[in-house]
């Protein structure tokens, strides 16, 4: 695949407001918008904290029409250079100098924030996030082959989930605005809060990706997870036409929870990376930042009947059937006997475990049997994305196992 | 004030009623401390009655108010104690002999020559009325002096003395001998070229002076030069790192047959003559007919010229490790350069100063300061203006900054406004 020039790919995320004719639009467009309303400028948080009507009738226009920050619904642009906690912010994390100031502060303005495309993060957050499941998504096959599919689900979601990364922005000390508006120092996340007393898990989430979304008791397999939902395993929402699409002068904002907005903000630095530095500079922050998080895997097995999942792995791999031997045993008559099994596949022993009883010893050890045969890793991972590098070697096909096995 | 006499009898020294009347008379006037003791021991004893006087106080006045009694009692008429004695022991009116048989005292006497009313006048008593006193004192007075008698109203005047000051050197007219004529220059020199020309050219002045051997300070003779001979100092270099004697590099040998011709004459010949010859030494400039003037005269009708003929800055910066290990160089140094720029160095600077550029520099610091304010001091700072991870407030951040800066100040307002907290 031929290298794309990005450079001139990112121009068409820039914000426009840097661009002549940039600002004429943007005005031409408030207008439209706030054309009903008196009050501009406190529309936003009119719409979430404050009675609307009251406002109306309270606020006089001429006062806001003297700061005219206070119009625009996301910081300015030339914002950006004045602010120190931005230029901080940029420091810390050690982005390339490439990236500007002024699209590390597009990267913190969230969609419910600014709904204009222009000048919210979305586009470079859904590049994000696409880079960052990609990337996270081809680490975890190619380094764990035979991983059970929920096991990677899970991975995937401790990886590039949500909530990890809201925990990265709150390391990386990114502060959140309490209020999104023209005013605030670009170096904030800004968002538009949910109201408080919202229930987030009110409605069940419809309209996805999946046929038959609204029956609610038809079981959802494994694998058809693969194919209708999102990386995580979750229902993804489906799409929605261009031409259904709120158009940005409707009252659309709904507002998010601080964890979306943070998880948008970290996908749309990793989109910004990608398109000012590059690919491997996106690779390397990836690797700094993602894939140096420690996760145990092992961690995320849960096996209902280990043994029987065994015995058909056995069955399917033309292994002997397995076999539980006692290896040691200690005080059976005892109040604590401690039974140390293991389970063996001829003259294989395939893994060891030691419990209280000796189902519990034989069920640890099928287990560990498990676990060596599901977290087996091959030598010298490459990844696909790899072959991209300058000058990389031929690809040697990875490991492609035949998956779990199906009780 | 009362003792007992050889003779067994009490005598006062003074006589108090008598004391007391001129003591109230002449308030202000210079008495004897004796006296002004007693009318303070009167006056404090008549005013303790109005006044509150704690009992302690009351307790502890030992025998002074005796004393005081006494002087009440007799205070109230007819003359002094002593002649009140001579009446009792001699139990007549008009005892023999002497009306005071102990003389008046000195100042007795010089207060009974001055009458009471010209006291009133003169209520600070000058240096001549003092000598007029004692000259009194010589002279033989007849006790009772017919002053109304002698007194004329004066209509002109002519004859009187002269009341006021007496000779003050402010009240006289100004003369030559009090004019003042600064030694340094009119305004101190601000800007950093006109520093820099400055020290070039007391430095140049210097080099030449050691080079022809010339008491170094003399130079401060001439206050300003002439345009002329400026240009000519100005167009010297000065070779870094050398002595002050040969450190000078002429641009020409013309120039420096001028300028040794001109500082010839510095030292020993008078200014006139130092002013004089240049016109001949440089005869080829247009303004030759200018430096015969004096350059003090010169100073003296200085109009609002700009320093050092309009000239910004020096060419040449070797003059700046000229050193200032020897004294007597590093004086001369100062002092001209004092003059010139119009800054006077205090002493442990003196001392700490080796080179011309410590010099400049250290009168740069004092024209610039560093600010006493640290967010002035903050605000000036370069290398945090270049930090863009710093932010340097020009006015302090207070909540409500903050919070427009968070975005909750418009909410707020909003709340505020609504229940008509604020308009």
């Amino acid at each position: 695949m031929k290298r794309l020039q990005l450079q001139r790919w990112s121009s068409s995320v820039l914000s426009p407001r840097a661009r002549t004719g940039g600002r004429l639009q943007q005005h031409l467009y408030y207008s439209l918008r706030r054309q009903s309303t008196a009050s501009p400028a406190l529309q936003v948080e009119s719409e979430q904290l404050v009675d609307e009507s009251s406002l109306n009738s309270s606020i006089p226009s001429s006062h806001i029409r003297q700061q005219p920050k206070y119009i625009l619904p996301s910081p300015p642009v030339e914002a950006a250079r004045e602010s120190a906690k931005l230029a901080a912010l940029h420091a810390r994390l050690y982005l390339p100098s490439r990236l500007p100031l002024e699209t590390l502060a597009r990267a913190l303005v969230d969609p419910s924030a600014d709904s204009n495309s222009n000048f919210n993060n979305e586009s470079l957050a859904t590049l994000g996030h696409d880079l960052l499941t990609y990337y996270t998504s081809e680490h975890l096959l190619c380094t764990y082959p035979r991983l059970p599919l929920t096991v990677i689900f899970a991975a995937m979601y401790a990886y590039v989930g949500p909530k990890t990364l809201a925990t990265m922005t709150r390391e990386w000390g990114v502060e959140m605005a309490a209020v999104p508006g023209g005013e605030v120092d670009p170096g904030l996340l800004q968002f538009q809060r949910v109201a408080p007393g919202t229930d987030l898990d009110a409605e069940p989430v419809s309209n996805t990706t999946r046929p038959n979304d609204s029956r609610m008791s038809w079981r959802k397999s494994m694998t058809s997870r693969i194919v209708y939902d999102n990386e995580f395993g979750d229902p993804s929402k489906a799409p929605v036409e261009p031409s259904q699409q709120p158009t940005p002068g409707a009252q659309s904002t709904q507002g998010v929870t601080a964890e979306q907005a943070s998880a948008t903000f970290v996908r749309a630095v990793m989109g910004s990376i990608y398109l000012h530095a590059g690919r491997p500079a996106a690779k390397r922050f990836f690797e700094q930042h993602f894939l140096s998080r420690h996760l145990n895997i092992s961690d995320l097995f849960n096996f209902s009947q280990p043994a029987r999942d065994l015995s058909r792995l056995c069955a399917r791999e033309n292994f002997e059937p397995p076999v539980a031997k006692i290896i040691s045993e200690t005080g059976r008559k005892s109040r604590h006997p401690v039974f140390v099994v293991g389970i063996y596949s001829g003259q294989d022993k395939l893994g060891e475990g030691a419990g209280a009883s000796l189902l519990e010893a034989r069920s640890r050890a099928a287990v560990a049997a498990l676990k060596g045969w599901y977290l087996y890793s091959p030598l010298n991972v490459r990844v696909p994305s790899s072959m991209e590098d300058e000058g990389a070697a031929a690809w040697k096909p990875v490991h492609v196992d035949l998956g779990e096995v199906i009780v | 004030m009362a003792r007992r006499s050889s003779d067994g009898s009490w005598k006062l020294f003074e006589n108090p009623t008598e004391n007391r009347k001129l003591g109230t008379i002449t308030t202000a006037a210079t008495m004897r401390p004796s006296i002004r003791l007693l009318n303070l021991e009167v006056s404090s004893l008549q005013s303790s009655r109005t006044l509150y006087v704690c009992s302690v106080c009351r307790q502890e006045t030992p025998p002074h108010p005796l004393l005081a009694r006494q002087f009440l009692r007799h205070a109230s008429n007819s003359g002094p104690l002593t002649e009140r004695m001579r009446r009792k022991i001699w139990g007549t009116d008009n005892p023999p002999g002497m009306k005071d048989p102990y003389g008046e005292s000195v100042l007795e006497k010089r207060f009974r020559k001055n009458p009471p009313k010209e006291q009133e006048e003169q209520p600070v008593e000058t240096a001549q009325a003092v000598e007029a006193a004692v000259e009194a004192e010589n002279e033989v007075v007849p006790e009772d002096i017919p002053v109304g008698e002698a007194y004329e109203p004066a209509t002109t005047w002519e004859g009187l003395s002269r009341v006021g000051h007496l000779g003050r050197w402010s009240d006289l007219p100004a003369s030559e001998t009090n004019r003042y004529e600064s030694f340094t220059i009119k305004k101190k020199l601000t800007k950093k070229g006109h520093l820099a020309l400055a020290a070039h050219q007391a430095a140049v002045e210097l080099c030449l002076m050691e080079s022809l051997n010339k008491p170094l300070t003399s130079i401060c003779e001439v206050v300003e030069h002439d345009k002329a001979v400026f240009k000519l100092l100005w167009g010297c270099k000065i070779q870094p790192n050398a002595k002050w004697g040969e450190a000078l590099v002429y641009p020409d040998q013309e120039t420096k047959d001028a300028l040794v011709y001109i500082f010839e004459q510095i030292g020993s010949a008078s200014e006139t003559a130092v002013a004089d010859e240049p016109a001949e030494a440089v005869e080829e400039s247009a303004e030759a007919s200018e430096l015969n003037e004096d350059a003090v005269v010169e100073l003296e009708s200085n109009s609002p010229a700009p320093h050092f003929f309009g000239y910004a800055d020096v060419r040449d910066k070797g003059y700046l490790s000229l050193p200032l290990n020897d004294l007597d160089t590093k004086f001369a140094f100062l002092k001209r350069f004092s003059q010139l720029s119009g800054h006077f160095f205090p002493d442990p600077t003196i001392h700490s100063i080796s080179t011309v550029a410590q010099t400049v520099e250290y009168v740069q610091s004092v024209v610039d300061p560093k600010p006493t304010k640290l967010a002035d001091y903050l605000s000036g700072n370069q290398k945090l203006q270049n930090t863009s991870n710093v932010k340097v407030f020009t006015k302090r951040q207070k909540r409500s900054d903050k919070d427009e800066e968070l975005g909750r100040k418009k909410v707020i307002e909003a709340e505020l406004r609504e229940r008509g907290f604020i308009e």
